[in-house]
């Protein structure tokens, strides 16, 4: 447990916070701003991908027929190479050695 | 019938359904299995939008597999394709090939909590100056009660989800990846800013005081938590992102 927060420690924290909340972005310190472009908006979802007046897009697609339980994962997870990761590009080796 | 058709569907190697007949002569077995593609295809797509850095992470091959696998085992359960994926995320977690990435359930949880927010409700963050009225009374603060925005999620991480979806977004991939420390655990918290999905990365405990508040804990009540955080950081930050909708003094919840 923290320390008992009193009723000035909490007037005082609304009071920088709210001198936070007021001040323009561009003034803010530079991690809020990194935070805040990290908010990508969502597009709306269509039922129908292709739109109106064609088919839906499902119709021309095959999809893979791979079986999932026998493959590996290749993405970007593969790049995340890092001496001190549990996850790393080592594990996902000896994982593909595991399963062949 | 109309089950045995929709399980047939679900099902690469079951027969086709006895009874169906093409309009030209054409075999029924083909026409159907065309139809049962798109309907995982459709399925498949579905997640891919609302997935896409769980995607990114091991690729669309493996990507679609996995989804294909989930979809075939969890139809959907509402008509409304955009609420499907519930569910996708405890599924990851227990789908052995991705045995070897362990952030990956939870970066799915996280894109999952980005929909909700997405399709939560409105509501009018409270106007800065009337929030300042309400601080007016010091004494009264400890038992002020704060409603926040109905899309706010949390998320409470052992890996580091925020940065890790984070990395998708940048221009460079690879190199924000290669920033990436995998032993950080990361809180996230994901809120709804007007038209725009915020995904913050909060401190332990910062997520822990929200967590109180969300739960109608007075803000003297829920500031005390067990790991330490940046009180006024925090209450700027539910500020800025419009979170915080209404204070009032205890007992008189809107």
């Amino acid at each position: 447990m923290n320390k008992t927060i009193t009723a000035a420690s909490l007037a005082l924290a609304f009071g920088t916070a709210l001198t936070l909340a007021a001040t323009p972005v561009a003034a803010q310190d530079k991690m809020a701003d990194k935070e805040k472009c990290y908010g990508v908006a969502m597009k709306g979802k269509n039922d129908c991908k292709a739109g109106a007046g064609t088919s839906c897009a499902g119709t021309s697609k095959i999809d893979y027929q791979g079986n999932a339980w026998s493959m590996v994962p290749k993405g970007t997870c593969e790049k995340t190479a890092s001496p001190t990761s549990p996850t790393g590009h080592g594990q996902l080796k000896e994982f593909k050695e595991k399963k062949a | 019938m109309s089950a045995a058709f929709a399980r047939a569907l679900l099902q690469p190697d079951a027969p086709c359904p006895a009874g169906l007949k093409t309009w030209n002569g054409s075999d029924p077995a083909k026409r159907f299995a065309v139809y049962r593609n798109n309907v995982v295809v459709s399925l498949v797509d579905a997640l891919a939008d609302s997935f896409p850095v769980v995607q990114a992470l091991v690729g669309e091959e493996f990507f679609r597999a996995l989804a294909a696998e989930f979809a075939r085992a969890n139809p959907p359960r509402s008509p409304v394709l955009a609420w499907y994926g519930d569910g996708f995320a405890d599924f990851v977690e227990n789908f052995p090939p991705a045995a070897g990435l362990p952030y990956l359930a939870d970066v799915a949880r996280l894109e999952w909590l980005r929909v909700e927010a997405w399709h939560a409700a409105d509501a009018k963050p409270l106007p800065l100056a009337e929030m300042a009225a309400r601080l007016a009374d010091e004494a009264a603060l400890p038992a002020l009660r704060l409603a926040l925005h109905p899309s706010l999620r949390l998320l409470r991480s052992a890996h580091p989800v925020v940065s890790l979806w984070a990395a998708h977004q940048a221009e460079d991939v690879s190199a924000a990846l290669g920033a990436t420390d995998f032993a950080d655990a990361e809180a996230a918290l994901v809120v709804r800013d007007g038209l725009d999905v915020d995904i913050l990365r909060i401190e332990p405990g910062a997520a822990e005081f929200v967590e109180s508040l969300l739960r109608g804990a007075a803000l003297g009540e829920a500031a005390q938590t067990a790991a330490p955080f940046d009180l006024p950081a925090t209450l700027g930050l539910l500020l800025r992102s419009g979170t915080i909708i209404e204070a009032t003094p205890s007992g008189r919840i809107s």
